[in-house]
């Protein structure tokens, strides 16, 4: 049975996202010590820097999806049962940092799709709720734990017909969010391969660090962070951090 | 004590108060482990229950963190594991707590 991690990464106008994934590359080599998989294009493949033993799967991703005015590349998640070597995969955002092992936990386990349900706001400002823009619970793409099943791929293939017919889902769902989010995507398609039921989660919450925080420095440990003038760190936990600027520090 | 020096004072209460919860989830998410191809919390009430169904059987089953049933044939082997872990993270906070009120 192969083990490993998948990380999509497609530079914007905007942002070197290969940075991003260079960092994370590291940690998941230091604290997970599982095989890689980067699924790229060629003009973002070209600006990674060497980083080892890695697979590198190119394609021409998806374009079109916008998050403000910026461009946003995630229309490809979808595809990641099929793009997947491994039989257990954990598909990981490249902005989610694994200063821990705690997902290694994950890989030995019968259940087949496991997603979070539950988020931490690492500021304590609790931005995250998210209740009212969804008739739907909310769940959070960035960590999902899949084995190659059919039950797995219904999931996947669910979420490539939603992605598809993407506006007519919000109005169902009553999702007032309308341009492409794997986050509802995902949230929609366990929804309904469940049927309409409560599905199986990951244990404990996503640690999140919202965009209102401004990374002033990360190492081998953890992550410094700024927000409301205030200084804090976390050490020794794995962080989602959606602060961008973090290709710079 | 001036209003500076009284803000300067609720700020850094303020700032151990998040660490010291972040710190707090750190622990409740390395309670988490796998165990016979389930996920179980190495918490307080999941040490009672085995525990206590270990001194009445020798096998028994309990409910994962997503309620499935899972059979527990060594129970001795599980409880030292859970016990190993709740005390590995526990003791990891306390640490952290000492240094908190070392701050204020």
């Amino acid at each position: 049975m192969s083990n490993g991690v998948l990380l999509f990464c497609f530079n914007t106008e905007t942002c070197e996202y290969y940075r991003i994934a260079e960092r994370c590359v590291e940690l998941i080599k230091k604290n997970l010590k599982l095989e890689i998989t980067i699924v790229t294009n060629l003009e973002t493949f070209k600006k990674l820097k060497p980083l080892g033993m890695l697979n590198y799967k190119l394609i021409n991703n998806e374009t079109g999806n916008k998050r403000g005015k910026e461009q946003w590349h995630n229309l490809d998640r979808c595809n990641a049962y099929d793009l997947s070597p491994y039989d257990t995969t954990i598909l990981m955002d490249i902005d989610y940092f694994p200063f821990t092992n705690i997902l290694l936990e994950y890989l030995n386990i019968n259940d087949d799709f496991l997603i979070h349900d539950k988020i931490h706001d690492l500021t304590n400002k609790d931005v995250y709720n998210f209740r009212f823009n969804s008739i739907i619970p909310m769940l959070w793409a960035t960590v999902i734990v899949f084995k190659k099943t059919s039950r797995a791929k219904r999931i996947f293939d669910m979420v490539k017909y939603i992605k598809q017919h993407y506006q007519h889902f919000c109005d169902l769902y009553r999702v007032d969010i309308r341009n492409f989010r794997n986050d509802y995507a995902f949230s929609i398609a366990v929804n309904q391969v469940n049927g309409h039921i409560q599905q199986k989660f990951l244990p404990g919450k996503l640690p999140t660090l919202p965009g209102i925080a401004k990374v002033l420095k990360i190492n081998d440990t953890g992550v410094v962070f700024k927000y409301d003038d205030k200084i804090n760190y976390v050490e020794n936990q794995d962080v989602h951090i959606l602060d961008k600027e973090l290709t710079n520090v | 004590m001036d209003i500076g020096e009284l803000k300067q004072k609720a700020d850094l209460s303020y700032d151990i108060s998040v660490a010291k919860k972040n710190a707090l989830e750190r622990a409740v998410s390395r309670q988490i482990f796998a165990y016979n191809g389930h996920l179980f919390r190495a918490d307080a009430q999941t040490i009672c229950l085995v525990k206590t169904l270990s001194e009445q059987k020798d096998s028994f089953f309990v409910l994962d963190t997503n309620n499935n049933p899972c059979e527990i044939k060594e129970p001795a082997d599980f409880l030292n594991k859970l016990i190993e872990r709740n005390q590995e993270t526990l003791n990891a906070y306390h640490q952290i707590n000492k240094e908190f009120a070392k701050r204020r």
